[in-house]
């Protein structure tokens, strides 16, 4: 035993167990989420399912099931609920998505696994996916067409996927009206607004200028009379077709066809078929707006919103902090003052982010913003444009927060390249600020990106400092659209780790946000590995080109 | 066993003490160097001929490195170094505060112990010099760099693969690119410190070959520990030892009849 000590076996033991502690950690957490996350767009059975209560009164309920768990008989009994006849001290329970929100109370039930009688997966049961109140589940039992029913029985199903593919397109044809021209035609209206303001406030309104204004916002007025009248033509048309359902009460409803998104039936799924509704489900969950106080649809404006946002914190926080760096390291004497600013860099890191938060609430937004407003916005005061939280903001608060990780990481680029080529510079006539720019910085890059690479890390990550500086549950328009000057940095935006957040613990429907939470959490990570590839992939290439010299 | 006694092509006998100006690349003239408290170079005074090959000797710590970094004021990147004394090119000091460094180094090139390509293709290593001038057309720029790898013995091993990156190439042919790096921007003088210390052997040979052509158009000075070398290649020899030039003179007469017992001592390997 002593001898085995002596050999240092222990020590190569403790240190390869701590690696396999912290890459079972990682591996598992990745594992869990995206395992959580992704079966969310498995297509889930629908099962009916009949109870029978304690008094022999039977129920049907038809759902998907969502969770199980194991209870306590006494528990159950303590909350009221009355069971006879169980011996065992626990019983099973699950959870079923029975959907139907405006139907029924509550679009979630526990049922005791000991009372139900009958459990089957009818091969006819359709899941409607639905842009208001959520998943529908029952028998088709009509499509109807002005009305009149147009296809039952053996036809049913084409005739349905049919109508859906034309009320969806209907619809999309409509948003892109109201959001691209209608859209275009309120920002114009708005700018008109303020134009008159400005020359109101300059004392320039003349009569001219009134009329000019009034004649454009005519202009815009008639425009839209006429895409008005065109949506509302789209609307008419889309509310043509409607499907009846048999839910699970066995009453028919009528659902209007506008209302739905998509019609599967999955008890009657091949594995080829679950596999495409899979990716289709994931593909919507990336590109689809949120419905439904976000416990719905997808999260394409918090990805963009994220991406956007990382972005332009990079554009900022590179230049800065390298040039930080390289006075730091070139140009500042070799003094106390200069180690004391380089403390004061590497300890900024270690600030919690949200006094980062406060600070650009304080100075950016109250300050700097409230500045530019009154210099250079004062027609659409009192309301805000840049003394609000923004995207701007928000992208220059994690600059400032992730501006000391550059600048370390690059001073020490700078350290690492050899005197030699430095002289070798010199020595042909090259002045300092030369061999700078021309050999020290290329050199240096892969280490700017290695510093760029742990920011995006942490600014992508960051939500605290944003909930004070510009992020928002819901923004209705991206911070990059098609009206001039095409990017509004004003504009509150989305984020990933703000809408796990908001799902999570400010939903409105906590059961239905859970899957979601799962989802978004692996997007996130997903975004925050796909950055950090780029930058790698890039860093690696630079390395690449300049390889020290190797003897 | 290399001999020690000289075989370069000997040119006629220079009285090193009284050149004249067409004879004279540089004059050094009571140089003092301090790094901080301590000196590193006491008192030197000397002249370098123009179009010749120099080399200052000496056991390691001796300053003909330092001395040598002098000459195009490498040294003043040595933050706590200081320089009296006058160093003069063509009558000027260079130490005098009206002169442009940048401009100085362009006139006095320098090659380093270990080859220092940049990072770069062989082709842009060349130019680097011209295009720090603005020189950026492109058959001027062709030009140099045919002229300049000529010049220094590189042209046939690379002509094919000038866009190639500098690294791919062997330590000897880096050697030989960083003095046609030197030579491109046509230098009065040319500085080498200890150019063959990180080479092999036939490497080395083919430097000390060029060493020997360079000086029909430019003043070489040449940094060497290796007394063979100095021997081989160099027209006069300095001697120098603890910071102080000891002996100075023709290469021929200071390998065998030198007038200092140090010297002596020194090149028949007693001490260093």
């Amino acid at each position: 035993m002593k001898h085995w000590f002596k050999s240092g076996k222990p020590w190569i033991w403790l240190t390869a167990g701590a690696v396999s502690v912290s890459l079972i950690a990682v591996l598992g957490l990745m594992a869990m989420i995206a395992w959580r996350g992704l079966s969310f767009f498995w297509p889930a059975a629908i099962h009916e399912i009949e109870v029978q209560a304690n008094d022999g009164t039977t129920q049907t309920i038809i759902g998907e099931i969502y969770d199980s768990e194991e209870i306590p008989i006494q528990r159950l009994q303590e909350s009221g609920v009355q069971l006879d006849n169980f011996d065992e001290p626990t019983l099973r329970r699950i959870l079923l998505k029975v959907g139907n929100r405006e139907y029924v109370p509550l679009d979630f039930a526990w049922v005791m696994v000991p009372q139900i009688v009958r459990d089957e997966t009818p091969a006819d049961l359709a899941r409607l996916e639905r842009s208001k109140d959520g998943n529908f589940y029952g028998y088709v039992v009509a499509v109807l067409e002005n009305g009149e029913p147009v296809a039952t029985g053996e036809t049913i199903r084409d005739e349905l996927d049919r109508r859906i593919e034309r009320a969806v397109e209907i619809g999309e044809e409509a948003d892109a009206l109201q959001s691209a021209e209608i859209g275009a035609i309120n920002y114009q209206l708005n700018q008109l607004r303020l134009e008159r303001r400005r020359l109101e406030l300059n004392d320039k309104l003349t009569m001219e200028a009134e009329q000019a204004i009034a004649d454009r916002e005519q202009a815009l007025r008639d425009e839209y009379q006429e895409l008005e009248q065109e949506l509302f033509a789209l609307r008419e048309q889309a509310s043509r077709d409607a499907v009846v359902m048999r839910d699970m009460r066995g009453v028919e409803v009528t659902l209007p066809m506008y209302r739905i998104l998509d019609a599967t039936f999955p008890n009657d799924m091949s594995l080829l078929a679950e596999i495409g509704h899979f990716f289709k489900q994931i593909g919507n969950f990336i590109t689809e707006d949120p419905r439904e106080a976000n416990t719905d649809g997808g999260v394409f404006p918090a990805i963009f919103g994220t991406v956007f946002m990382v972005l332009l914190m990079s554009v900022l926080v590179t230049p800065f902090g390298v040039i930080a760096a390289i006075y730091l390291h070139e140009y500042a004497g070799r003094n106390a003052v200069t180690r004391l600013i380089r403390i004061a860099v590497i300890n900024l890191a270690g600030v919690p982010s949200i006094v980062y938060g406060v600070f650009g609430l304080g100075f950016f937004v109250y300050m700097v913003g409230g500045s530019l407003d009154q210099i250079f916005y004062p027609e659409a005061l009192p309301s805000p444009t840049f003394g609000t939280p923004g995207v701007m903001w928000s992208a220059i608060t994690l600059a400032i927060l992730t501006l000391p990780v550059v600048i370390v990481s690059t001073e020490e680029g700078l350290s690492r390249i050899p005197s030699t080529l430095r002289e070798g510079s010199l020595a042909l006539g090259a002045t300092k600020a030369e061999t700078l720019w021309r050999i020290i910085l290329p050199m240096a890059s892969p280490a700017i990106m290695t510093g760029l690479i742990l920011a995006v890390a942490r600014a992508a990550g960051e939500v605290a400092p944003l909930m004070l500086v510009g992020v928002v549950k819901s923004a209705p328009m991206l911070p990059v659209d098609g009206n001039f000057p095409y990017f509004h940095l004003d504009r509150k935006f989305m984020h990933l780790g703000f809408h796990i957040y908001d799902v999570g613990f400010q939903s409105p429907n906590v059961e239905a946000a859970r899957p979601l939470v799962y989802a978004t959490s692996f997007l996130l990570v997903t975004v925050i590995v796909g950055l950090n590839l780029t930058a790698i992939g890039v860093r690696n290439h630079l390395r690449e080109k300049y390889r020290s010299l190797e003897h | 066993m290399i001999s020690v006694t000289p075989t370069s092509s000997q040119a006629e006998i220079l009285d090193l003490e009284n050149l004249t100006s067409e004879q004279t690349a540089l004059e050094i003239r009571n140089l003092n160097l301090h790094y901080g408290d301590a000196q590193a170079l006491y008192d030197i005074s000397m002249n370098i001929p123009k179009n010749r090959v120099t080399a200052f000797i000496g056991p390691s710590g001796c300053g003909k490195s330092t001395l040598l970094r002098c000459i195009n004021r490498m040294n003043d990147l040595v933050e706590i170094s200081r320089t009296t004394g006058q160093i003069r090119l063509h009558d000027k000091n260079i130490y005098d505060k009206d002169v442009d460094v940048a401009a100085l180094r362009r006139r006095i090139g320098m090659v380093f112990q270990r080859p220092n390509p940049f990072p770069k293709s062989i082709y842009e290593n060349v130019v680097y010099g011209m295009r720090l001038q603005g020189v950026n057309d492109r058959r001027t720029l062709d030009e140099v760099v045919e002229r300049s790898l000529k010049g220094a013995a590189l042209w046939e091993e690379v002509k094919d693969r000038l866009n190639a990156s500098a690294f791919g190439l062997s330590g000897g042919q880096q050697q030989r690119l960083v003095i046609a790096r030197a030579i491109a921007i046509e230098p009065e003088v040319l500085l080498l410190d200890e150019p063959t210390s990180a080479l092999d052997p036939i490497s080395t040979l083919t430097i000390e070959e060029l060493i020997t052509e360079l000086k029909s158009k430019y003043t070489v000075v040449i940094v060497t520990h290796n007394m063979q070398q100095a021997a081989r290649v160099s027209d006069q020899t300095a001697f120098m030892y603890m910071g102080k030039l000891i002996e100075y003179a023709d290469t021929n007469t200071l390998f065998t009849t030198p007038e200092k017992k140090q010297t002596e001592d020194y090149i028949t390997g007693r001490y260093g």
